[in-house]
């Protein structure tokens, strides 16, 4: 293990921590951009720490494709490679493989897949995939789970749930450097509370540093959602960290805290950015549209990033799209609006009015969604001041 | 704006010293403006340019035509200029009609009314009241007036009529001069 995780402060179900990795001690809840190629598009790390960015997020499908896990080692790992002082996580590369790779199949063996560079047949085994994370050195590893869409019913599912309990055996057998990075193995299970139970004990079993809820943010509807989340952060242990993976939209984050979870990581908040989307605490603001082309006002006037400090609305809708440095500037933005969540949500929680606020902004008029009301029930978070029904 | 020669050399070269209403420190010539475009330079945000080189990089020059699409020049002007809009108050602008890569003149365009211009967003005639509508509400720190540019290979002829517009509009951006 090469972590501590300490609760600093609780309301019901909710916890703000500090959790220590070798290269950064970070507080939670906390969001991790998404760095898929070694770099966050539109950012230098720089602008990241200024931003107070904790752990970004590497892709190790895309990573060890190019430049390769070898290389990076070779030049001493992820962190001197792109420069980033603090701490990194990666993916074990499974999800991309099944995303992005139309004729990829998983057998017991591995995920066999075409290779994109010149088709030859390819395996990712959970060795492989271990011994690829060991190689770019991230403080957070993630084993190799057999992932399956949320919207797929049938035993597939439950097939996958077994598997990977078997494959994180493997994965903990061939893991390196357990001292310096920390292996976190990822609940799946589907929709299925039964299959999802089976598989937080087999994980809780095998004592990791951490652990992960998968195979969500998939397109399931958002009252299973949240009902999965509840699930696990109930059962998994107290006292690591929980990790709900691909989550994602403000909104998600604030329940899924209020509900016990304490990291997320998505590429929503620069994805749409490079779409002309900004994060405001109303909701998202078109930068695009024809409203904007005189609006002298910042983005957000409650936020405090360089971007909201110096440009206009009006300048940002003459960029967007047409050159790079809208991106640039929405990206910066909307990444300060992410990480200034967390943070609000870390200092916030033992006060227990976070939810509150945020839900007053969001829907000023008083129309919370259902599953947010549901959620907020179970959780133990009164929003009936935020609520007009 | 005050511009001063310090050395000459044996030839025609000089050093000189530029002091600038808004950049804290003067800048030595000869020196080199950074292109930009709408105002900021293409991958460079304010919060990095300021890793670059000071006073030396404080200089930059800009096309008013990038902002042919918009913000208008009132929406410019109640922004409060150029400086204003782009977030860099502590640095020089140059304004120039023309850009050597995407606002191009277009001399078989150009006429007695105005001069013409490829740009991203199609060919644009710019009358001299045009520009200094974009000169007032922009406020650069220095700006060249509009000329008919010819190329090189313009024929005895055509250099002439571009000589001739120069000059008149000329006149007639100093008249509307802010």
């Amino acid at each position: 293990m090469a972590l501590r995780f300490e609760v600093l402060g609780r309301f019901n179900r909710a916890r703000a921590a500090q959790l220590t990795l070798p290269h950064f001690a970070c507080q939670t809840p906390l969001f991790m951009p998404v760095g898929t190629q070694g770099t966050i598009k539109g950012l230098t790390t720089d602008q990241l720490e200024e931003i107070g960015c904790q752990i970004i997020l590497g892709n190790t499908y895309h990573l060890a494709l190019r430049p390769t896990s070898e290389l990076i080692d070779e030049l001493g790992g992820l962190h001197k490679f792109m420069n980033w002082p603090r701490a990194l996580l990666t993916d074990s590369g499974g999800f991309q493989m099944v995303s992005l790779l139309h004729l990829a199949d998983i057998t017991e063996k591995g995920v066999t897949f075409q290779s994109p560079v010149d088709g030859k047949p390819m395996l990712l085994t959970p060795e492989e995939s271990i011994q690829i994370q060991n190689r770019i050195g991230a403080d957070i590893i993630m084993a190799l789970d057999d992932v399956v869409r949320t919207t797929i019913t049938g035993p597939r599912i439950e097939e996958a749930m077994y598997r990977t309990l078997r494959w994180v055996d493997r994965c903990i057998a061939a893991h390196k450097r357990p001292h310096e990075q920390n292996l976190f193995g990822i609940v799946q299970g589907g929709l299925d509370p039964v299959l999802r139970d089976i598989c937080v004990r087999g994980l809780v079993d095998r004592n990791l540093p951490g652990y992960a809820i998968g195979g969500l943010a998939g397109g399931e509807d958002k009252d299973s959602f949240w009902r999965v989340v509840a699930q696990c952060t109930a059962a998994l242990p107290e006292d690591k960290p929980r990790y709900v993976m691909g989550v994602g939209y403000p909104l998600d984050i604030v329940v899924c805290s209020a509900l016990g979870a304490d990291m997320y990581d998505c590429v929503y908040p620069t994805r749409t950015a490079r779409f002309g989307t900004a994060l405001v605490p109303e909701g998202v603001l078109k930068l695009k549209h024809n409203a904007m082309v005189n609006d002298t006002r910042p983005i957000d006037p409650t936020c405090a990033c360089m971007v909201c400090k110096n440009y206009t609305r009006a300048y940002i809708h003459c960029l967007v799209t047409k050159d790079a440095m809208g991106s640039q500037l929405l990206s910066y933005h909307n990444l300060y609006y992410m990480l200034q969540l967390s943070r609000n949500l870390h200092s916030s929680i033992v006060e227990g009015r976070f939810v509150c606020d945020f839900l007053q902004k969001m829907f000023p008029k008083g129309d919370v969604p259902e599953w947010v009301c549901n959620a907020m029930d179970v959780a133990g978070i009164d929003i009936s001041s935020c609520c007009s029904s | 704006m005050k511009f001063a020669v310090k050395a000459l050399s044996s030839g025609k070269a000089r050093a000189g010293v530029v002091h600038l209403g808004s950049c804290p420190s003067p800048i030595e010539t000869p020196c080199l403006l950074l292109s930009t475009r709408k105002g900021l330079p293409i991958f460079i945000s304010p919060d990095l340019l300021s890793s670059l080189p000071s006073p030396d990089s404080n200089l930059l020059q800009f096309s008013p035509l990038h902002f042919s699409e918009g913000p208008s020049p009132k929406t410019i002007s109640s922004i409060g200029g150029l400086h204003q809009m782009v977030g860099l108050h502590e640095y020089g602008f140059a304004a120039v009609a023309r850009d050597s890569i995407q606002c191009l003149p277009e001399c078989g365009s150009t006429n007695k009314t105005g001069a013409s211009f490829e740009t991203p967003c199609g060919r644009r005639l710019i009358k001299p009241v045009e520009y200094m509508e974009m000169i007032t509400s922009m406020k650069p720190n220095l700006w060249a007036t509009l000329a008919d540019e010819v190329p090189a290979w313009a024929n005895n002829k055509r250099n002439k009529t571009s000589v001739d517009r120069t000059v008149k509009w000329l006149d007639e951006c100093i008249a509307r001069s802010p």
